[in-house]
């Protein structure tokens, strides 16, 4: 056998492409060296396969021509036969696939020797089946049938190879190599034995007796038969736990193909085994059937494990390998339940079998959605550990954001770390204003950048972001819904965050242009006194100075007309500076809201009434619950061409409610920059809100509502 | 004196022209803003520019940026530059200039000390108002070298600080020009400031000293 060759060539090639990939400085001649020797692996890898190939199509007119005996030890003819070349070709095929796509893997090149392998069994059993059963011997059927028996048992001992080398055709660590020792052990002295054990073959070659048996040495080729068993399984079973204990240490990628390859290959194993079992109790009928469907059962591992390697479609396989296995425990449990309470109820109630069934369609109804979701869970845990493990992370997430631990702002990074993606990126729907935000409350894009795609978050059917993510990270979509989804409540609450925050700032904003139009009032009061009142008290001065001049040097007349002049400049000062007062609070608010409102009502062109009770409420609130009033009053009276105001100013409900109403036109909306604008800013300095109701042709009511604080 | 006015109040602009022709000076030129201000420089040989600091189109510093433009090309015309307010430091960076003066409104009530300010300015002196004096003289140490001045010492300092001559202080405070010129010496000496004669150069010496001073202490 050619086994420990192989696996020796596999490691070297698998070293050079190493050194292809490890060492960047090698010579160029190297690296051609490395690319011709992967150019080879690929024209041996398909060699391989056609030979395979051809011989399984040898096989299979064999098959066709062939005898059709049915005899319990016949078992590879027929169906059960094409069955087993299906089943090698398969090895065969993904062996030259992977060995062709990766050569530096072991798995292709031992998938392409166990199909070989298996092939070249099939065929010297079918010629040697065909040569010694036909009317004439066909030449070289013994030796088929010698050939056939000398590697018949050792082929067993590629499963353990593939089992230890799986997935990247390495050995877990140096210290398995007692492993691969015992396999390729094993393997001989199954070779041994079969090559020398005297006398006559097993069925269907019992006409033959061994060429090369060792006469009177049956009960020491026993022996070494039975202990190149024991190496092989020893080996099987080392292979079996290297597995296991690489799933253990596994992440990423290996870890999904680890998985996928235990779980299919244990559905395969318990299937191969349950058919063992109806051999035994049934030891005839449908043999070759059992067989074809055991050659399937054992067809489906080297598929399975040509997807993990090739990492073809691995996730979309997963998911349905782990729907298959809850609703396939799903099933068996229900259909327990079904039938254990139909028998139990029956039983019970010795007729109506109606009422049992009626029953048992109500518990398996019942325990359905329940029992489901256990199973999802433990199926999850067991072997879906990815999406587990992210799900527990955002949930510890939660757990911590609930005790105060984490702040909501931290979810962004949690999703970015669950879901391996550093360039995640999460932005909140703000509905108030309609827009997105990042966790700073900045209003960003929702269109996302190429080659990268959203995915929208929901809550209870209401809109709360956008996770933006490269597609590239994400080789499992379904995981990034499923955290998204079990993160949401930890996304609304930095959503509500991020909300709180932008409000602070937007009343900032609010408190900030207040202060500014604060500082512009002072200044254009300085100015108006500065250019104003004092630039005509001084050319009042002047004018008196000249009047003295002209006293003292011309005519009385001349002083007195210069003197009107002054006098007429001292009148228009004065309603200067009334003007100049107008937009001050007024004297009258130090007796309170009622009596300022009343005297700005006696100066009103228009009747209005003034409902304001004697209450006195904290100076600030009056003074912006006059000016509020006084805006009104002024947009009443300059655009509303109104001929009657209601003004009222109360407390209600906690609140200083002014309300402005008149009978005008209407239609008034606060444009930036006007009156009512600023009003709305000095109703959000106090906290309050305002409400303008003016529909065209109804007047308009302007409301104002300020929190008292007491 | 030919004296050119640039006023964009009317009422003011007219008080301003009637005061200096009642004294027998003569206004060859009235305007509301300072884009002709360098056209009737140009044609008529002023003596003296009296300028409002706000003007049209921004009423900002118009009238100062005016000034220092008029320096610039005739650093011979005297300006004088009419405020509504106090602004300390940029009064006293134009007044070093020399030939330039710096007056709050109202000191056109006060006839007679307003017009020797502005013939002080045409003839090259200068004119700081006594409140932007007072502004660098007050609120200073007790260890100033200030505080070792006599009343009378300090009021010679800042009339002194003002623009006014030897014989203007003397008129202003009813002393001997002699006293006067005893006062300035001992100030000098406590301030230990170089003699100079009487004029500009003493005003840019007493200002930079309490410019200077001043800045140490705030």
């Amino acid at each position: 056998m050619g086994d420990n060759d192989g696996v020796d060539e596999f490691a070297s090639a698998h070293a050079a492409a190493r050194d292809d990939r490890g060492d960047s400085g090698a010579s160029a001649q190297v690296g051609r060296a490395a690319r011709g020797g992967q150019l080879t692996a690929r024209r041996v890898a398909t060699l391989i396969w056609a030979l395979c190939l051809v011989i399984a199509l040898a096989t299979f007119v064999l098959l066709a021509i062939g005898p059709g005996r049915v005899l319990p030890s016949d078992i590879f003819s027929g169906v059960g036969g094409v069955s087993f070349l299906v089943l090698a070709m398969t090895f065969a095929s993904v062996g030259a696939l992977v060995a062709r796509r990766v050569p530096e893997n072991g798995i292709g090149w031992i998938f392409l020797l166990t199909g070989l392998a298996n092939s070249v069994q099939l065929l010297t059993w079918q010629y040697a089946d065909v040569g010694l059963h036909a009317t004439e011997r066909l030449p070289g059927a013994t030796a088929a049938a010698v050939f056939n028996t000398v590697i018949g048992e050792a082929t067993a001992g590629l499963l353990g190879l593939s089992l230890l080398l799986f997935p990247d055709g390495r050995l877990p660590s140096r210290r398995w190599r007692p492993a691969l020792v015992s396999l390729v052990v094993g393997m001989a002295l199954l070779v041994l034995a079969g090559t020398l054990r005297p006398g006559r073959y097993a069925e269907p070659f019992a006409q033959i007796s061994n060429p090369f048996g060792l006469a009177g040495a049956g009960g020491v080729i026993d022996g070494v038969d039975f202990a190149g068993w024991l190496f092989v399984i020893a080996g099987i079973g080392l292979g079996a736990a290297a597995m296991v204990i690489r799933l253990r240490g596994a992440r990423g990628i290996e870890r999904q193909q680890l998985k996928l390859v235990l779980t299919v290959g244990s559905v395969a194993a318990t299937a191969a085994a349950l058919l063992m079992v109806t051999w035994l109790v049934w030891p005839t009928g449908q043999l070759q059937l059992r067989i074809a469907v055991l050659g399937l059962c054992f067809a489906s591992v080297p598929l399975v494990a040509g997807v993990a390697i090739l990492r073809y479609r691995l996730y979309e396989i997963e998911i349905v390998v782990n729907h298959t296995l809850v609703y396939v425990a799903l099933t068996l449990i229900l259909a327990a339940a079904f039938a254990a309470t139909v028998v139990l109820l029956g039983t019970l109630l010795g007729r109506g079998s109606g009422w049992a069934t009626a029953a048992a369609t109500l518990v398996v109804a019942a325990a359905f959605r329940p029992l489901r979701a256990r199973l999802q869970d433990a199926v999850d845990r067991r072997f879906n550990r990815a999406r587990y493990d992210a799900l527990r992370r955002v949930a510890d997430f939660l757990e911590d954001l609930r005790s105060g631990r984490a702040a909501p702002e931290e979810v962004e990074g949690v999703l970015r770390e669950v879901l391996s993606d550093p360039t995640l990126e999460l932005m909140f729907f703000l509905p108030e204003s309609g827009l997105y935000v990042d966790a700073r409350g900045v209003p960003v894009s929702d269109h996302p950048d190429a080659g990268r795609e959203r995915v929208p978050v929901e809550r209870g059917g209401q809109p709360l972001g956008l996770v933006l993510f490269d597609p590239a990270s994400q080789e499992n979509p379904t995981l990034l819904r499923h955290v998204v989804e079990a993160g949401g409540l930890g996304i609304e609450i930095a959503r509500l965050h991020v909300a709180l925050r932008r409000q602070l700032a937007e009343v900032e904003a609010s408190r900030a242009r207040i202060v500014a139009a604060g500082n512009e009032e002072r200044r254009r009061l300085e100015r108006d006194l500065h250019d104003g009142a004092q630039q005509r008290l001084v050319s009042i001065g002047l004018a008196l100075r000249h009047a003295q001049h002209e006293l003292s040097t011309s005519s009385p007349e001349r002083a007195s007309h210069t003197l009107d002049g002054a006098l007429a400049e001292v009148a228009l000062s004065i309603d200067e500076l009334r003007e100049l007062a107008h937009g001050l609070p007024p004297p009258q608010l130090d007796a309170g809201l009622g009596p300022a409102l009343r005297e700005l009502a006696r100066r009103a062109p228009v009747p209005i009434e003034v409902k304001v009770p004697g209450e006195r409420f904290d100076p600030g609130l009056e003074t912006a619950a006059y000016f509020i009033a006084c805006e009104g009053f002024t947009n009443a009276v300059k655009h509303a061409d109104a001929t009657r105001i209601e003004l009222s100013a109360g407390r209600v409900n906690g609140k200083l409610v002014v309300s402005v109403a008149d009978d005008g036109v209407g239609g008034a909306t606060p444009v930036a920059g006007s009156g009512l604008s600023g009003l709305s800013d000095r109703v959000a300095a106090h906290g309050g809100t305002l409400r303008i109701e003016s529909d065209q042709g109804a007047g308009t009511t302007l409301t104002a509502e300020l929190p008292c604080g007491s | 004196m030919r004296v050119v006015i640039a006023e964009d109040q009317v009422l003011l602009r007219e008080g301003l022209g009637r005061l200096f022709e009642d004294a027998g000076h003569e206004v060859i030129a009235s305007l509301g803003d300072t884009d002709g201000l360098l056209p009737a420089i140009a044609g008529q040989h002023p003596d003296l520019i009296v300028l409002d600091i706000r003007m049209p189109p921004t009423f900002t510093d118009e009238g100062a940026r005016a000034a220092r433009e008029i320096k610039e090309r005739h650093p011979e015309l005297g300006v004088l530059l009419l405020s509504q307010h106090i602004e300390t430091t940029h009064a006293v960076a134009l007044v070093t200039l020399g030939g330039f003066g710096y007056l709050l409104k109202d000191r056109v009530l006060a006839v007679g000390e307003f017009l020797a300010a502005a013939e002080r300015v045409a003839q090259g002196g200068s004119a700081l108002d006594p409140k932007v004096v007072a502004g660098l003289v007050s609120g200073r140490g007790e260890d100033d070298l200030l505080a070792e001045l006599t009343e009378r010492e300090r009021e010679v300092l800042e009339l002194m600080a003002e623009g006014l001559t030897n014989a203007g202080i003397a008129k202003r405070l009813y002393l001997s020009e002699r006293t006067v010129e005893a006062h300035v010496r001992h100030v000098l000496t406590k301030l230990d400031l170089p003699e100079s004669e009487d004029g500009h150069r003493r005003v840019l010496a007493v200002l930079a000293h309490l410019s200077a001073t001043q800045e140490s202490v705030t």
